[in-house]
């Protein structure tokens, strides 16, 4: 049984809520649009959003399946307050079309239970804030306690004692002030230098200069320190709130700034989705997430870090130097239709490749080693209804058939026609008098399908 | 030329492997001028018996017909053997092969079958083998072959365990597969020939795979190599080449993918169908003696279904008695106390009539056997009452099946019974539906499990379904199949038609959308998998096993075999229908109530008949919980037809449904009825030849209500045969059959014309019997219905208390919610008690008041609280006394912190002086179980706590709790809380609805009960009740769809509307305008937030017509005014 997730917001007015039947929503509003939900890419949005929250400050944590909590200690001065930091915020998502409800409290669980159950008092607020199981939060409604300031007047055992420690727990961090510090979704990088912008910047070259520049900046710590970092991370924040990141990693700990630019400039390279700089990067960060001991004197390195592989890497310069659609290979397609049982790809687009099935030993092969596209008419003789070939003409060649064998009965794709049905192909393997071999196809079942079929040439085998 | 057979072909019983009907291939094999041909599904014989009647029905019409059928399984096997279609050659190779079959369903999960070859060689006799070299055999453990896992199964059927077969291969790897899978073959061989030399044949069939000569030619190395003849098939999987498309569809949902991805799945070309003998003979032309080989199989098969005929079990009759001469002591012995002294010339006749048929028939036993069951029941003071057809026989009056005197009524014996036709009698019995399993244990009993066992039902492929799975294949979105899916009011129609897509918005001429109506009409109606019968037993002499496969069922040593009614039907197999009903638990309960209670003992038939203030209480519409007739539509119905006696009954029972109404039948009835009822009233006359409808329309005023009346008409009017007017009502019966309609209306208008009838009469005449459908009742089953109709109505009108107690303790039954049950005994004078620790026990019951009795809420009213908790409560109570404190009840009846909780919750505890809030915040402080030296010394565990001053829970909060945990309240109606705010703006009461004068508009506010869309959909019955009543709303399509959403969400609905009066008193408001109030429930208390939790969808049960459906799909009796809140699980 499907239920509702998510509505939207018209939908919500409309008396969609979320926990019921689609079909009883169908019932009500025939045309309501339904899709799936997709709990995979909300959690990436999700991740994104959390992503662009570290322009704020480094301590995001991601609250459910449809919050953040962004712990701002030490952090609102540089964005004019907490008012202006949440104005930011709130003009950042909602640019990216999101709604947004944000609150600000001194506990991560008053904050939580403001954004979801209104802002204002927390006395105020309905005990559902609370988010107690199901049956705990009825049984207080029961009990008379409907908001909040109901429980905080009364003495707490008498509570504790009917409803368990975890709802004195879980009121004393809504509305008694218990901070639980937030667990930041990813620990504090080794080393982070970053730049901003006073203008946001459009080119990526500019960028590229400006990563540099933080290059400089971080290998001078770093030598500082005697170390040298294996993973690298640069992160270009975008205005309207979206954040690339470019990841290298060496096998070697390093800090030769030229390898790092050149590696960088590789990685943006082999990106499937260009660096699409919208209305420009007001924010460049550089991270070193991992550092390693390193001798000051050491040489820099030479060589790739990212294509392990030598016929990956080999493509890869094939297709850097002759262009990206000449260097190709094939992949095996589950298809009847002999000329769509195989696909023909950029060898560098990295998509995972079936074995081919094997052949079948001591069988001559059933595929020629050569289709032709399109298949080449001919003219044969042959017996009907679905006789072998006797001889037949090619490029006006006349060759006569020593040996076949076949049919190999191939129906049409039929769902692909408008009329559901499609010319039946009955191929042959021949060998002519010279020893050559040929792949024919007859097009059309003589009499269900086609009066007078014709022929056409489609392989050769070796 | 050649006199080719096609040894192996399969149906779509094959599951979504066969794209053709049974009967289709049969058909295909004829045109394409076979000998015959052979069908044999995946280790099934589900769908044989419909191949064998549709070759039956095609030599009736041609009788010169030169073909044979064979009959068998093709045994797919889970140890790597080769697939194997087996053919029983005489009765005894049947009995082997169904008990293969059925050892191999026994090891496995419902529907699948796991076979080996050690199992064939065990059951080898009487069976001609045909070796298919195949390499799609089933692993163990996959679907098709899940294993069991209860060990707990009969002895002899588990599985033992097995290594997986070896090849003799040394080093597999220096062979191919081919080798292996010839190598597999020529064991298989081997051994099959060690064990029967003569019955092997070797199967060679053309894939056109590109190399099907050197595969051929190796088979008939191996063939010539083993001495196995080599038989030529083309393993046809459907009819024509024109099926590929559904084949592949049916291929991609057995594999879970679409068109678009199933690839090298689907099946390469069409070659797989029934192909004639040339063809045959072309593709073969290296093997003539292949081609042949077929022809020579099918000649060594003796074996007919026709052969399972009539295996009845003898035990009913004593020894020393022929069945027959049983038969007839019993009747006479039963018709002396039914009839006594007014037993006539008239009875004895019909009596020697039937007999006479049912000893040519041979149904005796049949008979007998029933009457055993009916003995039984009637022995253990279970009620039971036959339904349907078997009412039209005095044999089953006389015997007690039935209760309707089918002389006094003139049944149509013809409609039991006829000569002509081929398929024994239908009896189905109900039974009190708590206590039905007892009557089926006694069968288990009696005739013992290996002879009994419940029938089959095959699911098919309905529209909703059929939509589904097809626009998976197709790829469409979810999103457009729930669209086509949802138009179909109900589940049940069993047609696709081409204005469902244009409902949804769906244009035709789209090619997606053409395919998939296009598929989706060819899908449907295919069996999809077999499933159990309600209630149909199947008993035979011999062992089940050696008549038809078992299989396991869902339920746990639950068994079925795989034939359903209609292969049961064709057969001439036993079939008795146990049923449930619901009604006949509730009088039983009531018949006992009183007993104990005032000490007048009553029994179905010793229920005073006649009683006038019976009939006078119906004619009014007061008629909430009685059987049948307390649906809206029959309330509106009962003050128009003001029924008299039983008659009325059952044509009040048979009128209010989607046939008469479509029929044009119910206003004639009316009319004609309230012309009669005039003191002047001339009689009827009826025109044609004088008299001779007088005896067949004359009770019913002139209007054919029946399906009888339909069936008489044509052989007085029309001189139809009983067999032809038999044909009739199964054409009326199925929507299959529309097609032979157009037949039967000439015959029928010309008959009648012919005899001098005039013609628009005969017109009118059938136009009425066509609008039946599927929807007409046979007057048997409305007359044994209406009998009920009566009793039920009895116990209401005299003991309303024991009335409404038995009604609840039945639930769930009925149309009802125990509300509006409730509410309706109050309304009736009956004072009602509300649950309590120190007075309920588990079942409601009646407490006595002065000289009558009111009725006190029993817990199983209380959601979530169990029966365990409820007996331990009333013996601790029974035993001690009284409870006087939340502790002391949780510590001497034991109970836990979650019961407690719920009796709290449903404010159960007032008795102690506690109210709901109270109990529950002393319920929610005791703790689970008790410490041991508390209870040493009985002493009070729990301390001293400082007072905690809990607000006083407004009357409205408590509505609405008592709404939420019992689904019902004795202390007001949710809507008397908002009643001043809603008189403010000026919203009437329901009853002032019911007073108001006709053609007013008025609005009127109230929580929605019923909604339901009858018969054609023109309208929609919706219907609001308040503190003061309910009012009925009728609101027209094209207004629900304008304010749909409102119509299908409100709870709380404000109607504005027109009163509308009839002459009789009965009240509609046709509603204009709609407006959801659903948010002033949150006034009763801010508690609720009605939209969050929806009711438990339940589709509507059979009683009421298939064609009423309930928008939303909700049974009324199961819709929540208040939805129940979350703090029970």
């Amino acid at each position: 049984m499907m239920r509702i997730v998510a509505p939207s917001p018209q939908a919500l007015r409309l008396g969609m809520s979320p926990g019921m039947r689609v079909a009883d929503a169908r019932a009500q509003l025939p045309d309501l649009a339904i899709f799936d939900i997709d709990r995979t890419a909300d959690a990436a949005l999700l991740e994104r959003i959390a992503d662009g929250c570290d322009r704020y400050t480094p301590m995001v944590a991601i609250d459910g399946t449809d919050g953040l909590i962004l712990d701002i200690s030490g952090c609102a001065h540089l964005f004019s307050g907490e008012t202006g930091l949440c104005a930011d915020l709130t003009r950042r998502l909602k640019r990216l079309g999101m709604h947004v409800q944000i609150a600000l409290a001194n506990t991560p669980d008053a904050a939580h239970a403001q954004a979801r159950h209104g802002k204002g008092e927390i006395g105020a607020m309905p005990v559902e804030a609370l988010e107690l199981p199901p049956e705990e939060t009825t049984a207080l409604r029961r009990a008379g306690f409907k908001r909040i300031e109901h429980l905080t007047a009364r003495p707490s055992a008498p509570l504790s004692a009917r409803f368990g420690e975890s709802a004195t727990d879980r009121l004393a961090r809504v509305a008694g002030g218990r901070d639980i510090r937030i667990t930041p979704r990813r620990p504090e990088a080794a080393l982070i230098v970053e730049r901003s912008f006073a203008e946001p910047v459009t080119h990526v070259v500019a960028m590229l200069a400006a990563i540099e520049q933080l290059a400089g900046n971080v290998v001078q710590q770093m030598e500082d320190a005697q170390r040298g970092g294996r993973r690298f991370e640069a992160q270009l924040f975008r205005t309207d709130g979206l954040v690339r990141s470019l990841r290298i990693e060496t096998s070697l700990p390093t800090r030769d700034v030229p390898l790092l630019m050149r590696l960088i400039n590789e990685r943006i390279e082999t990106l499937n989705d260009p660096i699409d700089p919208g209305f420009g990067f007001d924010l460049v960060r550089l991270l070193v997430p991992l550092l390693e001991p390193l001798d000051p004197l050491q040489l820099p390195l030479e060589g790739g870090a990212v294509a392990q592989d030598e016929i990956a890497r080999l493509i890869d310069r094939l297709s850097t130097r002759l262009g990206r659609n000449r260097v190709r290979r094939f992949a095996p397609q589950d298809s009847h239709i002999p000329e769509q049982a195989m696909l023909v790809f950029s060898a560098i687009d990295p998509r995972p490749i079936e074995a081919w099935p094997a052949p079948e030993p001591g069988e001559p092969p059933l595929r020629p080693i050569h289709l032709f596209d399109p298949p080449q008419r001919i003219e044969v003789l042959a017996s009907v209804p679905d006789g072998p070939p006797r001889h037949f003409r090619w490029r006006r060649t006349l060759h006569e058939v020593a040996r076949a064998e076949g049919p190999e009965r191939i129906g049409s794709l039929w769902w692909r026609r408008a009329d559901n049905k499609g010319m039946t192909r009955d191929y042959y393997r021949v060998e002519d008098r010279n020893g050559h071999r040929f792949w024919l196809f007859r097009r059309g079942i003589y009499g269900r399908e086609a009066a007078n079929p014709v022929w056409y040439l489609h392989g050769l085998f070796a | 030329m050649s006199d080719f057979v096609e040894m192996v072909a399969a149906t779509n019983y094959s599951f979504l492997r066969g794209a053709s009907h049974p009967s289709e291939m049969v058909k295909a094999a004829i045109l394409a001028g076979l000998k015959g041909i052979g069908i044999a599904d995946r280790n099934t014989v589900a769908g044989v018996v419909r191949a064998w009647d549709a070759l039956r029905q095609m030599r009736a019409k041609l009788p010169e017909l030169d073909f044979r059928l064979a009959t068998g399984a093709r045994l797919v096997f889970a140890d790597g053997t080769p697939d194997i279609v087996a053919y029983p050659q005489d009765r005894h190779g049947w009995g082997q092969l169904t008990k293969l079959l059925t050892l191999g369903n026994r090891r496995a999960l419902k529907g699948d079958c796991i076979l080996r070859l050690k199992d064939l060689l065990a059951h080898l006799d009487g069976l001609l083998l045909i070796v298919m070299p195949t390499l799609d055999f089933l692993k163990e453990g996959e679907e098709g072959a899940r294993p069991q896992t209860n060990d707990s199964r009969n002895d002899q059927l588990t599985v033992e365990a097995q290594p997986p077969p070896r090849l003799r291969l040394v080093d597999a790897k220096r062979f191919t597969a081919q080798t292996q899978a010839l190598e597999r073959l020529r064991e298989t061989l081997i051994s099959l020939k060690d064990h029967a030399p003569d019955r092997v044949w070797l199967g060679a069939s053309m894939a056109y795979s590109g190399r099907d000569g050197r595969r051929l030619a190796r088979l008939a190395t191996l063939a010539t190599q083993m001495r196995t003849p080599l038989l030529a098939t083309n393993d046809a999987l459907y009819a024509t080449p024109d099926q590929r498309p559904l084949h592949d569809v049916v291929t991609c949902v057995r594999e879970g993918t679409s068109l678009a991805e199933a690839g090298t799945r689907l099946a390469a070309n069409a070659e797989r169908h029934v192909k004639h003998g040339e063809e045959m003979a072309r593709i073969f032309a290296d093997h003539p003696q292949a081609v042949e080989e077929g022809a020579r199989l099918i000649a060594q098969i003796k074996f007919d279904l026709e052969q399972l005929r009539y295996e009845y079990p003898h035990e009913p009759v004593p020894p020393g008695w022929t069945p027959h001469r049983w038969l007839i002591h019993l009747v006479i012995r039963g018709a002396r106390e039914r009839y006594g002294a007014t037993f006539s010339r008239a009875h004895i006749n019909l009596i020697r009539h039937e007999l006479a048929l049912v000893r040519k028939a041979k149904y005796a036993y049949y008979f007998l056997t029933v009457h055993d069951v009916v003995r039984f029941a009637r022995g253990e003071g279970i009620l039971c009452q036959g339904r349907g057809s078997a009412a039209n026989s005095i044999i089953c009056y006389v015997l007690g099946v039935t209760s309707v005197d089918p002389v006094k009524h003139k049944l149509l014996f013809s409609r039991f019974i006829s000569e002509n036709r081929n398929e024994p009698p239908d009896i189905d019995v109900d039974f009190e539906h708590e206590r039905r399993e007892e009557v089926m244990q006694y069968i288990y009993r009696r005739y013992g499990r290996h002879r009994a066992s419940i029938a089959a039902t095959v699911i098919h492929y309905r529209p909703r379904s059929a939509v589904r799975d097809v626009g998976k294949v197709l790829g469409l979105s979810e999103d457009i199949t729930a669209r086509v899916g949802s138009t179909v009011w109900g589940s049940f129609s069993k047609r696709m038609d081409d204005r469902r897509f244009q409902e949804a918005g769906l244009d035709l001429n789209n090619p997606d959308i053409a395919r998939l109506g296009l598929l989706v009409g060819q899908l449907l109606e295919f069996p999809r998998h077999l499933s159990q019968h309600v209630g149909g037993f199947v008993l035979t002499e011999g062992r089940l096993d050696e008549m038809v496969p078992i299989h396991n069922a869902a339920m746990d040593a639950r068994t079925f075999i795989e034939w359903d009614k209609d292969d049961i039907d064709a057969l001439g197999l036993m079939k008795v229908d146990v049923l449930a009903l619901g009604m006949l638990t509730c009088i039983r309960k009531a018949f006992t109530l009183i007993e104990t209670h005032i000490g007048t003992s009553y029994e179905l038939h010793s229920v005073p008949e006649e009683q006038e203030d019976v009939y006078a209480m119906l004619c009014k519409g007061d008629s909430i919980g009685v059987f049948q007739v307390e649906s809206r539509a029959q309330i509106n119905m009962l003050p128009r037809l003001r029924p008299a006696n039983l008659y009325d009954l059952a044509v009040q029972v048979a009128i209010v449904r989607p046939g008469p109404i479509q029929g044009g039948m119910v206003h004639p009835y009316l009319r004609r009825r309230a012309e009669q009822r005039r003191p002047d009233a001339k009689p009827i006359t009826y025109p044609g030849p004088p008299g001779e409808l007088d005896d067949v329309l004359g009770k019913t005023l002139g209007v054919p209500l029946f399906q009888e009346q339909a069936m008489k008409l044509a052989i007085v009017a029309a001189n139809f045969t009983d067999a032809r007017a038999n044909e009739l009502r199964r054409a009326m019966a199925t929507f299959r059959n529309v097609g032979t309609m157009p037949e039967f209306e000439s015959e029928m208008i010309e008959g009648m014309v012919a005899r001098g009838y005039p013609r628009e009469f005969a017109e009118r005449c059938f136009a009425q019997i066509k609008g039946f459908g599927s929807y007409g009742f046979p007057e048997s089953h409305a007359q044994s219905f209406a009998l009920l109709v009566y009793v039920s109505s009895y116990l209401k009108c005299r003991y309303p208390a024991v009335f409404a107690c038995a009604l609840l303790n039945s639930q769930p039954m009925g149309f009802y919610a125990p509300a509006q049950i409730v509410g309706d005994a109050r309304d009736h004078g009956v004072e009602v008690r509300a649950v309590d620790i120190n007075a309920s026990g588990w079942e409601n019951s009646l407490e006595a008041v002065g000289d009558g009795f009111a009725l006190r809420i029993g817990f199983r009213q209380v959601h979530g609280f169990r029966q365990e908790w409820a007996n331990a409560l009333v013996v601790t109570r029974e035993a001690e006394g009284r409870f006087t404190s939340v502790e002391a009840l949780a510590r001497r009846a034991n109970l836990p912190r979650r019961a407690l909780r719920i009796l709290a919750n449903a404010d159960a505890l007032r008795s102690i002086g506690l109210d709901r809030r109270q109990a529950l915040w002393e319920a929610r402080r005791t703790p689970d179980g008790e410490l041991p030296l508390f209870a040493h010394a009985k002493a009070c565990e729990l301390g001293v706590e400082p007072e905690v001053a809990l607000p006083a829970m407004p009357a409205s909060e408590h509505v609405a709790a008592d709404y939420q945990t019992t689904r019902l309240s004795l202390k007001g109606h949710p809507m008397q809380f908002l009643r001043d705010r809603l008189h403010g703006e000026g919203v009437l009461r329901c009853k002032d609805v019911a007073q108001g004068r006709n053609g007013r508009r008025v609005r009127v506010a109230g929580v929605v009960l019923v909604r339901q869309r009858p018969g054609e959909g023109n309208a929609i019955f919706i219907t609001l009740e308040d503190e003061s009543g309910i009012v009925n709303v009728l609101l027209w399509a094209r207004l629900f769809e304008m304010q749909r959403r409102e119509a299908m969400a409100a709870r709380l609905m404000e109607v504005e509307g027109e009163i509308q009066k009839s002459p009789e008193g009965v009240v509609h408001l046709m509603a204009s305008r709609i407006i959801d109030r659903t948010d002033l429930l949150h006034f009763l208390s801010e508690d609720h937030q009605p939209p969050l939790d929806g009711p438990d969808a339940e589709l509507m049960d059979q009683v009421h017509s298939p064609r009423d459906h309930f928008i939303g799909g909700q049974h009324p009796r199961n819709v929540r005014i208040l939805p129940k809140s979350r703090d029970f699980h």
